[in-house]
């Protein structure tokens, strides 16, 4: 019997990547994109986009072939199978949206090595069927893009006085002495507004490292 | 537990499943890449001459080729900076070490630029662009980088507007040395560090992006000279 798409049991994957268990949050991983691509709005949303793509179907892929898969050589299996499906979609992007992989350049290639995509093949697509490994990773990979466009809007908004590249700080609070603050270009200051991002999260989701 | 022989087998499988796909993706892909990408250049040399009349946002690919094939003129120019007639820049050998393409940008007969290649490192990748002059072969009528693996948000604003318009209107010449200046990049705000005559000679910088900023300096220099034998002549009236 197939269940149904949506049935409790699906929805409480997807939540847990989106909230519980939330990967950047939770399980602290993919952090050197979340600093990396953050400093404006666009940037992060493509490359939540492409992540949350190549989790889903990587997760799909791992879980259809997991009973083959020896597991002397799981992880570089997994390897394999990443790569391939970022590298096929970087290749259809340069043929037909070449304006988007222009965009996109460094981030298609560094997706190969976000821990969030191999993570979620070694707890989770080994040991489920393909429905619920596409599920988790689409849940893991939208949990991903909220903290990744949460960052990027901050960034930008306060870094560059910017959102998705349009002025929205008014040239009259420049002229009273507003000035951008440096901090949020660079990569420090991802780092201490991910920090309290993690506390916030962790504090109304009510995780504790200490048991 | 599975034996080492199935072991084999299973990654030998998989090599070869992923790599014949991933060949026959880039095999039939190629095609459609590189007419990508050849429109890609053309766009940006178009870009780098600032257009009179700017390419509609609508335009086709075949527009922008069209529009191109009315307004640019390729010629290759020699070291000496003479031009080589009835050579086109596709047709530079890559023995031909001395031999570099040349961009002339006309409307009604009348030459409004001329535009030529750059490229350099930065701080991850090499910076491909072009570099656009007006008539007088002293003034800068724009730039652009279209290639580059520079960080988003940072080296990579080198391909941002902001950037780019840095270059308009500034001079490659110092009228009051009598000698060549090619544009630098300095750190911070040009008006905040030079206030004489060579406010002309340097635009601002990008912050977080020291490396990639010194980059294009020195590419620039690098160019700037190259095809400085071509332009004394136009300066000197020859």
């Amino acid at each position: 019997m197939a269940e149904a798409l949506l049935s409790k049991k699906n929805k409480k994957i997807i939540k847990d990547g989106l909230w519980e268990a939330n990967p950047i949050t939770f399980q602290v991983l993919g952090i050197c994109s979340a600093l990396a691509v953050t400093t404006q709005v666009k940037t992060a949303l493509v490359m939540a986009i492409g992540l949350t793509t190549v989790t889903a179907m990587s997760n799909v892929i791992i879980s259809l072939i997991r009973n083959f898969i020896p597991s002397k050589i799981r992880i570089i299996v997994q390897l394999t199978v990443v790569s391939t499906v970022v590298i096929l979609i970087d290749q259809i992007l340069k043929a037909y949206f070449f304006d988007v992989s222009k965009q996109l350049s460094v981030f298609v290639g560094l997706i190969i090595t976000n821990c969030i995509v191999m993570g979620r093949l070694e707890a989770f697509a080994m040991s489920n069927p393909p429905r619920k490994a596409f599920l988790d990773g689409l849940g893991n990979g939208l949990g991903y893009s909220c903290v990744l466009i949460t960052l990027g809007i901050i960034r930008e908004l306060f870094g560059s006085g910017t959102l998705w590249g349009y002025h929205v700080i008014p040239h009259s609070f420049y002229e009273a002495g507003y000035v951008n603050n440096g901090l949020m270009v660079l990569a420090p200051g991802a780092f201490f507004l991910l920090g309290c991002i993690i506390w916030i999260q962790r504090s109304i989701s009510g995780y504790s490292e200490v048991k | 537990m599975k034996g080492n022989r199935y072991t084999f087998l299973f990654a030998v499988i998989v090599c070869v499943v992923c790599g014949v796909l991933l060949s026959a993706v880039a095999e039939g892909l190629r095609h459609r890449q590189e007419v990508n990408a050849a429109l890609d250049v053309k766009k940006n040399i178009l870009k780098a001459v600032k257009l009179i009349e700017p390419i509609p946002p609508e335009a086709t690919p075949r527009d922008i080729l069209e529009i191109y094939q009315v307004k640019i003129d390729e010629k290759v120019i020699d070291a000496e900076g003479n031009i080589i007639e009835g050579k086109k820049p596709e047709e530079i050998k890559e023995t031909e070490k001395n031999q570099y393409p040349l961009y002339i940008y006309h409307e009604r007969e009348q030459i409004v630029a001329y535009a030529f290649p750059i490229a350099g490192q930065g701080l991850w990748s090499t910076l491909y662009g072009y570099f656009a002059l007006e008539p007088d072969a002293i003034t800068v009528r724009g730039i652009t980088f279209y290639k580059h693996g520079e960080t988003p948000g940072l080296g990579g604003e080198i391909e941002k507007e902001w950037f780019q318009k840095n270059f308009e209107g500034k001079t490659i010449w110092s009228k009051k040395e009598k000698k060549l200046t090619p544009i630098a990049v300095v750190k911070g705000h040009v008006e905040d560090i030079y206030q004489d005559e060579r406010a002309d000679f340097h635009v601002d910088g990008i912050t977080a992006a020291t490396i990639t900023s010194s980059g294009v300096t020195a590419l620039l220099d690098r160019w700037t000279r190259i095809y400085d034998p071509f332009f004394s002549r136009i300066r000197q009236g020859r």
